[in-house]
């Protein structure tokens, strides 16, 4: 037993279940927590907000990370060192891909390691790859509640502006060279912090996922339909695992 | 501006549309692919150039073939960009692996899920920073084809490289101490075993919006120690040949459902 709570997240074993949501907001946490059963808030400290509820009957939590892989990083490791092995990140993204629907989901299959956090890790030859048993569970519960979504590799990138107004930053033509690379490679959304979750999840063995509503132009999108699949994702997830079934 | 025009054979495989489906496995060795082309029904050498063999044949109905790639990543983005060129869309990379875990046995079956870019080519496609990650559905087909012939599997990354000798000899080399060092990384993050062409191949299948999965069987120990005689008569190519034949029948299936659904 860990007496001491965890340095950031202030979080101690029994504060959070074996299944995390990793939205960056902290002001997400709330919305997200009122879709579990006897949801609770239990810590608030810098950007780290942590309530635990149940789904199911099993205990799960959801855990803000702040913006960007430094800070996200620090969330995985100090909830893996309280018990959680389980992660499914959840947030909004940029579409990459051209003619993208507004609003859809993209369930993260693996994600450009474009920050430098990761690199603190592993050699950047090694790639951020999604648990495929999370992936197959969060295109199962967008399919179950009939949201369109796309399976594919995700941006994670350390700044935000050098995307949304690469043309002011003196690297202008590099940071569009590589834009158009991920476009040709296929990737579908651009966020900021898929790929160190990833990579971290790899060295300690445990799972970890994402899903994300992709924003194409100024329409507003509807954000229940992305905290509710991440949820339903939670209950497949809790459902394979009290039956002992192995992915596939 | 193309190197094979339309109706003219591929430059290096020699094949042209039609002369396979759209399902290929790729061995890398030459030699493996009429044995795994005898699983086949109705199987029919196609074509052979430099370390390019094919054959077609059927499953379940549907025109299926393998073409070796080579040993490498160089000669591998050659096969499945002429492939792709021919009309195939759908690549299973199988063949042998290094182990790079402790705790997996000799002769289990590696579902690679993503791949370490430790190699050259490419990064002639994409920045280094882009993962190489095999397709879902063709890892989740060849994961239920090792359920179905009962082989021990594991689904997890390959580390793959471009030098043999780096990787079974590393204290010969000039950077002995960079080789020991990554390994030791890779073996950290997970990384199921070692082998030469699954990172080239997705990335490439990537650009070019392909599905690629693969299988290895896993042969060794983490630690380069040699197997025993026991643990040789244990492994049978057979069974890695049989199970990615099993995972890609599970893939026509799953394949034929979905078409059928929209």
């Amino acid at each position: 037993m860990s007496e001491e709570p965890q340095y950031h997240l202030q979080l101690r074993r029994g504060d959070v279940g074996r299944y995390v949501l990793l939205p960056g907001d902290p002001g997400r946490c709330e919305p997200i927590a009122a879709l579990f059963d006897s949801a609770e808030h239990v810590a608030s400290n810098r950007e780290y907000t942590t309530y635990t509820g149940l789904l199911n009957g099993e205990k799960v939590s959801v855990v803000s990370t702040g913006i960007g892989c430094p800070s996200a990083a620090i969330a995985v490791e100090e909830l893996i060192k309280i018990g959680a092995d389980t992660f499914i990140r959840v947030g909004t993204s940029g579409a990459i891909q051209p003619d993208t629907p507004n609003g859809a989901l993209a369930v993260v299959t693996g994600a450009i390691r474009d920050e430098g956090t990761s690199s603190h890790y592993l050699p950047i030859e090694f790639p951020a790859v999604a648990d495929p048993q999370v992936v197959d569970a969060l295109a199962t519960a967008a399919r179950r509640l009939k949201i369109p979504h796309m399976l594919g590799v995700s941006q994670s990138k350390d700044s935000f502006y050098g995307e949304t107004e690469p043309e002011r930053m003196p690297l202008a033509g590099r940071l569009a060279d590589r834009w158009n690379a991920w476009i040709g490679g296929g990737a579908i959304c651009s966020e900021m912090e898929a790929s160190a979750i990833f990579v971290i999840a790899s060295i300690h063995r445990v799972r970890a996922g994402g899903v994300m509503q992709m924003h194409s132009g100024d329409g507003t999108v509807d954000r229940k339909l992305l905290l509710g699949s991440a949820v339903e994702a939670l209950r497949v997830l809790i459902e394979a695992d009290r039956n002992q079934q192995q992915w596939p | 501006m193309p190197v094979s025009g339309k109706d003219e054979p591929q430059h290096h495989i020699r094949l042209k549309s039609g002369d396979v489906g759209r399902y290929v496995f790729l061995p890398g060795d030459p030699g493996r692919c009429e044995p795994i082309a005898r699983l086949f029904d109705n199987p029919r050498l196609v074509a052979a150039n430099r370390e390019y063999t094919t054959w077609a044949g059927t499953l379940d109905g549907e025109p299926v073939a393998v073409t070796s790639t080579g040993i490498g990543c160089p000669s591998a983005a050659i096969a499945i960009e002429e492939l792709k060129n021919v009309g195939a869309d759908t690549f299973i990379r199988v063949g042998t692996s290094g182990a790079m875990q402790p705790d997996i046995k000799p002769g289990t079956l590696g579902v690679i899920s993503g791949a370490i870019r430790d190699e050259g080519t490419s990064s002639h496609y994409l920045p280094i920073e882009f993962p190489a990650v095999a397709d879902l559905e063709v890892t989740r087909a060849l994961a239920l084809g090792a359920r179905k012939t009962g082989q021990p599997y594991r689904i997890g990354i390959a580390q793959s490289k471009d030098s043999f000798f780096g990787q079974h000899e590393p204290g010969r080399m000039p950077v002995a101490n960079r080789l020991k060092d990554r390994w030791s990384a890779w073996v950290a993050g997970g990384a199921i075993c070692s082998e030469m062409e699954a990172a080239g191949l997705f990335i490439v299948g990537s650009t070019l919006r392909v599905r690629v999965g693969g299988i290895m069987q896993i042969l060794g120990h983490h630690d380069q120690s040699p197997m025993t005689a026991e643990e040789k008569a244990s492994v049978s190519l057979d069974d890695l040949l049989t199970t990615a034949v099993a995972g890609l029948r599970e893939l026509i299936a799953h394949d034929r459902v979905e078409a059928g659904s929209l």
